[in-house]
């Protein structure tokens, strides 16, 4: 790397940089305080009996309850281990890292400032963006919990947590034999009760907020980690010094190929959702349509997650789950593109 | 690791990222890097981490409980990394570091010509419509002030945009005009190396998604100033907008050209 190279690099490596660490720390302090005070049966009180209502509104709790998609895995894994049904949990997995208040005002910052014209009317580019985004995450996960939810649930758990939760199932039912005290229906889990069933003393205050910020400051490195590689990387091509910078920009007007390649880049930076936008930002070659693919696939599908679903699904499922992501997501950015290459100057 | 020496480690990152941000946010180069209304997010984003950071470190060796079951063979760990803690050092400190002692708070020509510093100027102004003066001679006379030498102060990206704007083009061609902004070669139509290119950039959110706003200046039969590559000019001609290479462009036949300080801050303009 020449010396110029050397501080283009740096330059665009620190601007992307300090406009995205405030987010990811605003994400990861709410998601450590979740991870530490919210109680492990809370959410399911919050969905209805009715399996389509409580997909929908599966994919609308990421608002209640944000969290990116690091923190989302480890959080329904516990919770489909608890009982919460796995479509539900699909949908919250999705959703949560797009459908989440730190998401959408990272994305409306980032996309400040450009005008786009839809049918006559001058519309700021990051509401387009921003509700687009989180429509079309909403409408993807719904609908892949709303297959999951038509499936055999063995199709698509690991069997070593298909056999946890058949066996906390029986030990549930057993508990609940001797358990008369609740006085409410127990056909749910044993931990949607809404009360503390480990029967432990609640810790004082103090050792718990020392708890919220570890986990915080946790959670802080560990999303730091992908997104300093991802803003590295993002330098690299927005400074033209790596070496398929060129070749990714001569894909950035083809109408199908572009959704595509930032939908494989995106896999490949493994960014946090919270953050994510400002990179996306950047690609100025690029429409808005293949933005918004980059948006939304990469919160749902990347290589770090790739792994992380691994705890939780099989690996058939991961693979037929990516294809649906891709297609779906692509076909739904090359419409958004093509709607607005329709529009008309005014 | 054990859990202390993690925690320790982890409030060494937090707190180094914490530093870069709060330096770069109080020595005032932050306004190099991001646009004015994310610079009070980094100062809060700089001093939330070294609170955290502060936090965690401080209270390293207290124990501290999540007061939820752990039981039922979920033995969920909340410091749990996803990767071994001095890998996490390297990829979070090794680019921060590198990058913070690296910067020198700009592009190079050979960057910028990634970001549009070479394009033909864009062919519809409607982006900027709301920023436009009322297109009438009078009023555009009346909205900007006339220097003593009759030259009418422009900013440069009046004058970029102006290309998609006939009725607005029609009105200033041919006006004497004042603009300023940063001097490179001019690359295309320069046989005779009579010609340079003006620019400043045009920042959305951070530097990375700048965008060049570029002019031509013809120095015609007039001397061409030697002033460094990059650096501040301003400049006064009459503008013009002939078409060459396919595309209208803004040419500023120049009479005079002078060195100026750098302005305090890059992005000079925004679009709302």
């Amino acid at each position: 790397m020449t010396g110029e190279a050397r501080q283009d690099f740096a330059f665009a490596f620190l601007s992307i940089l300090f406009e995205g660490a405030p987010f990811i720390l605003l994400g990861t302090l709410i998601s450590g305080f979740i991870d530490i005070y919210m109680p492990p049966g809370m959410m399911d009180r919050f969905l209805p009996r009715n399996k389509t209502l409580a997909v929908i509104i599966s994919g609308l709790l990421g608002a209640v309850f944000p969290v990116c998609e690091c923190a989302v895995v480890p959080v329904i894994r516990r919770l489909v281990r608890k009982g919460l049904p796995v479509s539900c949990a699909l949908t919250y997995m999705l959703a949560a890292p797009i459908v989440n208040p730190i998401t959408a005002l990272s994305t409306w910052k980032a996309f400040s400032g450009p005008v786009m014209f839809i049918n006559g009317e001058s519309i700021a580019a990051n509401v387009v963006m921003t509700t687009g985004r989180m429509g079309l995450g909403l409408a993807v996960a719904v609908l892949l919990g709303l297959v999951v939810a038509r499936i055999p649930i063995a199709w698509v758990l690991r069997k070593r947590l298909l056999d946890d939760i058949q066996n906390n199932a029986i030990a549930t039912q057993k508990s609940h034999d001797d358990h008369a005290c609740c006085g409410h229906d127990h056909t749910h889990s044993h931990d949607a009760c809404g009360h503390d069933h480990s029967h432990d003393m609640a810790p004082a205050g103090g050792t718990r907020l020392v708890a919220a910020f570890r986990s915080a400051i946790k959670d802080f490195v560990d999303v730091g980690v992908y997104f300093s590689i991802g803003v590295a990387i993002t330098a690299l091509f927005n400074t033209g010094i790596a070496p398929g910078a060129s070749w990714l920009d001569s894909l950035a007007n083809r109408q199908v190929i572009a959704p595509a390649a930032l939908m494989a880049l995106a896999f490949i930076l493994s960014l946090c959702s919270t953050s994510d936008a400002f990179i996306a930002a950047t690609l100025d070659k690029f429409t808005y349509g293949a933005k918004l693919a980059f948006l939304v696939f990469g919160p749902m599908l990347d290589l770090k997650l790739l792994f992380l679903y691994q705890t939780v699904l099989r690996r058939k499922f991961i693979l037929w789950m990516a294809l649906g992501l891709f297609v779906t997501i692509g076909a739904a950015a090359v419409y958004f593109q093509w709607f607005l290459n329709q529009q008309t100057l005014p | 690791m054990n859990l202390k020496l993690q925690r320790i480690l982890f409030s060494l990152i937090v707190l180094t990222w914490a530093a870069v941000m709060l330096y770069f946010y109080s020595s005032g180069r932050i306004g190099k890097y991001l646009a004015p209304d994310f610079r009070p997010l980094a100062l809060y984003g700089g001093l939330g981490l070294a609170v955290m950071g502060l936090f965690v470190l401080l209270t390293a060796n207290e124990s501290a409980s999540c007061g939820h079951d752990h039981s039922e063979g979920d033995p969920h760990d909340h410091e749990a990394s996803e990767m071994h803690p001095l890998t996490s050092v390297c990829f979070m400190l090794v680019p921060l570091l590198f990058a913070s002692f690296s910067t020198k708070d700009g592009f190079s020509v050979q960057a910028l010509s990634r970001k549009a510093l070479f394009d033909a100027p864009l062919s519809n102004s409607v982006f900027l419509s709301a920023d436009l003066p009322p297109l009438t001679l009078e009023e555009i006379q009346k909205t900007h002030r006339k220097n003593e030498a009759g030259f009418y102060e422009f900013n440069l990206m009046e004058l970029y945009f102006a290309v998609g704007d006939p009725e607005l083009q029609k009105l200033i061609n041919g006006m004497k005009v004042e603009t300023e902004g940063r001097l490179v070669m001019e690359k295309e139509n320069n046989a005779d190396g009579k010609r340079r290119r003006l620019y400043r950039l045009f920042i959305t959110c951070c530097a990375a998604d700048a965008r060049a706003v570029p002019i031509i200046l013809d120095f015609g039969e007039g001397n061409v100033p030697s002033i460094e590559e990059n650096a501040w000019v301003k400049v006064s001609g009459i503008v013009t907008f002939p078409v060459e290479r396919g595309a209208t462009q803004v040419v500023l036949d120049t009479a005079s050209c002078e060195p100026k300080e750098a302005p305090w801050e890059e992005s000079f303009m925004r679009n709302y």
